[in-house]
């Protein structure tokens, strides 16, 4: 037998993974290369969006049917959510960012959890081929988690960051949001004030220095724990298959090892998209929240 | 840096495209979401704030029309307690109005009845003294013999008037 871990032949453990980078569904260059299976997906998670608002508000009424009043929902209570983080006055402003922000998210962290999403693509390890050139067991799976990409969980907090600077501006203009960085804090007076000045600089070019990696640990942090989902549900469907379990025994394996990280996931799914869009909303905050409200 | 991004699978093409899509996403729920939803919750609570208002104002014209009603009450009971105590008095001066009458009908017929009375007595004591006359005349007349005068039978008549009276 084995006496140590490192004894161990490397292939015993060697887990499904899935690529870190998203894969084009096209070709690799050219404009068409940016139609990757993320991409693909994004599209279909808009139109998922776009059909689901739709229903809930197109011919809206007093007394709301079933989907209307989910819809109406979901938008009151983000809404109040939004409204007693960043406050009354800066809400209608944030409101709509954040929304989109937690809605997007959620539904495609989601989707990525559908059966077939990372599964099911074009080409195969062997030489077998799928119905229609589609493989069970893909070179390039034509779905992948959207938000599993960095271009998306990049693009989102870029898009974030921009609407925070643009508030910041309009709620305390630049010479406020120059003070609130820099200046010393707390109401000090006189020789304290003098004193404390360099320490707050140094302080203030730290949260610059914050400020620009917002988007990095942002968009970093949906990425990770997406990413690192897909892979989880990925090991876990393939489990028997590494171990050599026999095809009855693998095949239960597929759904008693993935089913409890199906239901992680699904709960990591609305986490992320409310840590995304309560992140944001605390940017937002921090940045127009005068000094008097502060203390 | 380069290796970095291009290690994470960030190119710019992809990045632009998913730019533009959570773009459209933006739209999409602004266009089709916020506004509408806004809207319908704005006019919504419009019609919960108008409710209530009525409601308020019916509250208000209901305690009105309480109060009217309690005043009208009390001045009902006001009025009928008088209306009763008038009737009550109007009731005792009728009594007392008819007792008075009673009596002096009453006092009218006793006075008729002794007057009547009188008048019988009267009368029947004028017949008898009459007849009485008559029969001192007649007895007289047979007595003496004699065959009385007008004279005599006024004298006659005299005295037996006076002894009856005494």
């Amino acid at each position: 037998m084995f006496s140590s871990l490192g004894d161990l032949p490397v292939t015993a453990f060697q887990l499904a993974s899935v690529p870190i980078t998203a894969q084009p569904l096209v070709g690799p260059t050219g404009l068409l290369a940016a139609l990757t299976n993320s991409v693909f997906v994004a599209m279909i998670v808009m139109a998922i969006i776009y059909f689901l608002v739709r229903a809930g508000t197109k011919s809206p009424t007093l007394i709301p049917g079933p989907v209307q009043n989910g819809v109406e929902f979901v938008f009151e209570f983000l809404y109040n959510q939004v409204e007693q983080v960043v406050g009354p006055k800066v809400a209608p402003r944030a409101f709509p960012l954040l929304c989109t922000i937690f809605v997007y998210i959620l539904v495609a962290n989601w989707f990525g959890l559908l059966p077939g999403v990372g599964t099911i693509g074009i080409g195969h390890e062997g030489t077998q081929m799928g119905f229609l050139g589609l493989s069970a067991e893909p070179k390039i799976p034509l779905l992948r988690p959207a938000t599993a990409d960095m271009n998306l969980t990049l693009a989102i907090a870029m898009c974030s960051m921009v609407v925070w600077f643009y508030i910041t501006m309009v709620e305390t203009g630049p010479v406020e949001f120059v003070k609130h960085i820099f200046a010393p804090k707390g109401g000090l007076t006189g020789v304290m004030k003098l004193v404390l000045i360099p320490i707050f600089l140094f302080v203030g070019v730290i949260e610059v220095v914050s400020i620009i990696f917002r988007p990095v640990t942002l968009s970093l942090r949906l990425f990770g724990n997406v990413f690192a989902g897909e892979n989880l549900l990925h090991a876990m469907t393939t489990l028997g298959d590494t171990f050599g379990l026999g095809p009855t025994l693998s095949f239960i394996s597929k759904i008693g090892f993935t089913l409890p990280f199906y239901f992680l996931e699904i709960l990591v799914g609305v986490l992320q998209a409310t840590v995304f869009a309560l992140l944001c909303a605390v940017y937002i905050q921090l940045s127009t929240a005068h000094e008097e409200e502060d203390h | 840096m380069g290796k970095i991004l291009s290690d994470l699978g960030i190119y710019w093409t992809n990045f632009i495209a998913q730019i533009l899509i959570f773009l459209i996403v933006y739209a999409i729920l602004k266009k089709f979401a916020f506004g509408p939803i806004q809207e319908i919750l704005e006019e919504r609570r419009k019609r919960i704030e108008d409710t209530e208002a009525d409601r308020e104002k019916v509250k208000a014209q209901l305690a009105d029309t309480e109060a009217a009603a309690a005043a009208k009450i009390d001045e009902a009971n006001e009025t009928a307690a008088r209306l009763i105590a008038e009737a009550k008095e109007s009731a005792s001066a009728l009594g007392d109005k008819e007792r008075a009458k009673a009596s002096q009908e009453a006092q009218d017929i006793v006075a008729k009845a002794r007057e009547a009375t009188k008048l019988e007595r009267e009368q029947q004591l004028a017949g008898l003294k009459k007849d009485f006359g008559k029969l001192v005349i007649s007895a007289t007349g047979k007595v003496t013999g004699k065959v009385l005068n007008s004279e005599d039978q006024d004298k006659i008549n005299k005295e037996t008037a006076t002894q009856l009276a005494n």
